[in-house]
């Protein structure tokens, strides 16, 4: 068993890999990459060589590229000759301006290191002429820029980033000497009044908390790492984002690190567990208010992140399918062509056939106009109701599918022999349906059960759309019409990843619930 | 009463071939299915309405082409209601039975070549990954190292959700009708494919096929005789499900924003044009909602009960 699981998890990982090569190719490979620059208002402002150089460090920021300036360069190599002060040096002067002046910039004695070093490095030179006016006067943003570029491979990007999709935190992370204990162990937490797992020396003070958020239990040792987003998020990461709470500041009575076993209390929304490491020194308020280093907070807010909206109206959605669609199929299978079987049909032909834009449409026109329920998430006054719509547009079709199937299997297991031995044998039929055919008819509903579960996390595209719901659905479709080629690899990644698991734990499910299913095929019995 | 004479008979010799013939009444597949299929009369009506559905969105556009820009100068003409378009533009005429819409244009024709453009689009991508489909499903389900070759295909590919692939693929080759018909197919056969690589397995190995194999009947009499028959009514079945399904990807599609292109008219793209008005001008916004709705139903149930007909065990 364990070397079946070992197979499969490595074929897993084997078949992510592929996928998002595939993917990163594809995107990297076709798509210009002048577009992150669309909607870029900083890339607008900017003109003639300024805007070049912008464009360069975006490229560098997002991995199509490395370059080195030649200002860089300088700074490097006079830094330790003259300290903090070395733009003051005469000589730093002038090797500074000698590229402003494209006749003679290549006499100079350290524009030649550069390029002699950074050749030898493989990169290739680039020389930003100065843009003159007719005057002969430099326009603005025309200085002349000497850069060093490396163009990145797909597969060296591939590599980066697979490379940095999972960080552990350990002790050693925080490189300031400074810090004189390291350890990780585990504290009583004042502000859950539970234990949590605290460490010093890595970048979060809490590893292993828990809270009133859903989900209960937070961990800092590892992090998924997905990227960052290009033009939609400019720069920030994708974990970040689709985490990161909305809504209001929420204020709390609590307490700062120091003040705690004193009576000192504070309104405010800082939540104490998302200490970080701070490599300033503490002000002096700051040396009143921490006991250590761990100064950089976050706030709590009111309301949730995207992923946990996408996450609680999808398993509540779920939780109503499997709640109404399992016991109305097995109704309609006990009550085959009578008047509740033609109804249910009628309408899983309706869920069915329909395109899901217009029943979500249809539900919302019903919802607003005769129970007034709110539309926009954003204009909801009670944020409670306004999940109400998306809840019933996410379970309906659900409801339907799981209807139609646990139908067919339950009228699939109704002609076969054992149940025809149990009805000789005189059980009532409500037993009968009760003890022996569900049992059997849900075998083949258990394996989607994790991906319906899982499923939730990845959002719903339509009903997040309609209801203007703030959740991950849309962030790739938005993504692709803004040209965010980061938050569509992260997507596809985050995607696939969430698929491969449930697959693999709706087999494990399967065989853990029907024991006649054996995942490792037996030698000897198989043909 | 006259008597009998040996006159009165005559000699009949025997025939052994006539003596080995079984008579039984003439049974025709094709004939019993369509039988069947029209024994139920919703069927009946159904064709009848998906008749007129086809002849108007493949007559109309000829007569009166779709152009949406043609009153776009016109800022009076935006988002009438049929009432008011009507009284806009003088009288009653077909052309504005569902009004305008958000730059004066006919929603009635908009629908007209859009009911077309989604008709031809699910026609072409089903042909397609049927086809495909099931040949390689058929070859991949008989030939043993095919299939764990394809296996390992199919369990990369499967990962991926469909909506992922289909939206990365128009994103990066574009989103003119052929492209997206590419999008549509390049992957979507597989599934297909994998469904029949199933459905042959459990054929090839039951009983009369081995039967059949061991009295040493040549492959391409199996698949012809053994195999695809017992197929027909699953396919039928498949296709009832597949062809309203890309009428509903493309509504989709072209809702969130990487469907067809703006310069084919589609119903996805109407009903996102409208969806944000949908209550202000609700007449912009049904109408291509319901003919989608009606296209993908009828199709739908027409296609089940095909499949239903296909079953031999209803020819009783």
């Amino acid at each position: 068993m364990k070397r079946y699981m070992g197979k499969r998890i490595l074929f897993s990982i084997f078949s992510l890999l592929v996928v998002v090569a595939t993917v990163m190719l594809l995107v990297f490979s076709l798509i210009k990459r002048s577009v992150i620059f669309q909607m870029d208002d900083t890339w607008n402002k900017k003109s003639s060589n300024d805007r070049s150089i912008y464009e360069y460090t975006m490229y560098s920021k997002y991995g199509y590229l490395d370059y080195v300036d030649y200002t860089t360069f300088l700074k490097n190599k006079y830094e330790p000759l003259y300290g903090s002060e070395y733009t003051k040096n005469a000589d730093y002067k002038a090797d500074k301006d000698a590229i402003q002046n494209e006749n003679t910039y290549l006499e100079n004695a350290s524009v030649q290191e550069f390029i002699e070093q950074s050749e030898k490095k493989g990169y290739d030179i680039n020389y930003l002429t100065p843009a003159r006016s007719k005057s002969g006067k430099v326009k603005s943003g025309g200085n002349g820029y000497l850069i060093a570029v490396h163009e990145k491979s797909v597969f060296l990007r591939l590599w980066d980033y697979i490379t940095h999709l999972f960080t552990v935190e350990t002790t050693r992370d925080v490189t300031d000497p400074a810090l004189t204990e390291r350890y990780i162990r585990v504290e009583k937490d004042p502000y859950s009044g539970f234990y949590a797992v605290v460490g010093s020396g890595t970048t979060h003070k809490y590893l292993l908390y828990v809270n009133g958020r859903f989900p209960f239990i937070h961990q800092n040792f590892i992090h998924l790492n997905l990227g960052t987003s290009y033009t939609k998020y400019r720069g920030q990461e994708i974990t970040q984002v689709i985490n990161r709470p909305t809504g209001d500041q929420k204020k709390t009575r609590s307490q700062y690190p120091a003040q705690i076993g004193t009576d000192q209390y504070v309104d405010t929304a800082i939540d104490f567990h998302t200490l970080t490491y701070n490599y300033n020194p503490r002000t002096n308020t700051e040396m009143k208010q921490f006991p250590d280093q761990y100064t950089s907070y976050t706030y709590q807010y009111s309301g949730l992140s995207m992923l946990e909206n996408s996450f609680v109206t999808g398993l509540i959605a779920t939780l109503i399918a499997y709640l109404l669609g399992l016991p109305l199929g097995i109704l309609m299978a006990r009550h085959k062509d009578g008047i509740l079987d033609k109804i249910g049909n009628g309408y899983i032909i309706f869920i069915m056939a329909v395109p899901s834009l217009a029943y979500i449409f249809l539900f919302a026109t019903i919802g607003t106009t005769l129970f007034g329920l709110p539309y926009k998430f954003a204009n909801a006054q009670v944020k409670v109701l306004a999940y109400f719509l998306p809840v019933i547009s996410l379970s309906l079709p659900q409801v339907g599918s799981l209807m139609k199937w646990m139908r067919r299997y339950m009228i699939d297991q109704m002609n076969s022999d054992y149940v025809k031995f149990a009805r000789a044998e005189g059980l009532s039929e409500s037993e009968i349906f009760r003890k022996h055919i569900s049992p059997n008819a849900m075998i083949y509903l258990v394996h989607g059960i994790p991906a319906n579960i899982l499923g939730c996390l990845t959002g719903a595209i339509i009903t997040e759309r309609v209801y203007a719901l703030p959740g991950v659905g849309n962030l790739l479709t938005t993504a692709i019409n803004g040209h965010d080629n980061g938050i569509i690899v992260a997507m596809t990644m985050f995607y696939t990843l969430l698929s491969i698991i449930s697959i693999i734990l709706g087999d494990l499910l399967l065989a853990k619930y029907d024991p006649r299913i054996s995942l490792i095929s037996s030698k000897g019995g198989g043909r | 009463m006259s008597d009998i004479t040996n006159k009165d008979f005559q000699f009949i010799d025997i025939n052994t071939i006539q003596a080995e013939k079984i008579t039984a009444p003439r049974y025709s597949y094709w004939a019993s299915v369509f039988r069947v299929f029209f024994r139920k009369r919703i069927n009946i009506i159904l064709i009848a309405l998906f008749v007129l559905l086809i002849a108007s969105s493949f007559i109309i556009p000829i007569f009166a082409p779709y152009n949406s820009y043609e009153n776009v100068t016109d800022a009076k003409s935006y988002n009438l209601s049929p009432k008011a378009a009507m009284e806009y533009f003088g009288g009653f005429s077909f052309k504005w039975i569902f009004g305008t819409g958000g730059q004066g244009n006919s929603i009635f024709y908009g629908i007209m070549s859009s009911a077309r453009t989604s008709l031809i689009l699910a026609v072409i991508c089903a042909a397609i990954n049927m086809t495909i489909g099931i040949i390689l499903g058929a070859v991949w389900g008989y030939s043993k190292r095919f299939d764990q070759v394809m296996l390992v295909i199919y369990n990369i590919i499967a990962n991926v959700p469909y909506i992922l692939m289909i939206s990365v693929l128009v994103y990066i080759i574009g989103s003119g009708f052929w492209s997206f018909v590419f999008a549509l197919t390049v992957t979507g056969w597989l599934g297909i494919a994998y469904f029949f690589r199933t459905q042959v397995l459990i054929i090839r190995d039951r009983e009369y096929s081995l039967a059949s194999r061991c009295l040493g009947t040549p492959i391409p009499r199996m698949i012809s005789k053994n195999i695809l028959p017992f197929l027909t009514s699953v396919t039928v079945t498949l296709l009832a499900t597949e062809l309203p399904s890309y009428i509903s990807m493309e509504v989709f599609l072209s809702y969130i924003g990487v469907g067809l292109s703006a310069d084919v008219p589609s119903l996805g793209r109407m009903i996102s044009e409208a969806q944000s008005a949908f209550l202000t001008y609700p007449w912009e916004f049904w109408p291509p909602v319901a003919i989608a709705a009606a296209i993908t139903i009828i199709l739908y149930v027409l296609g089940q009960n095909l499949a239903d007909a296909s079953d031999p065990r209803t020819h009783m």
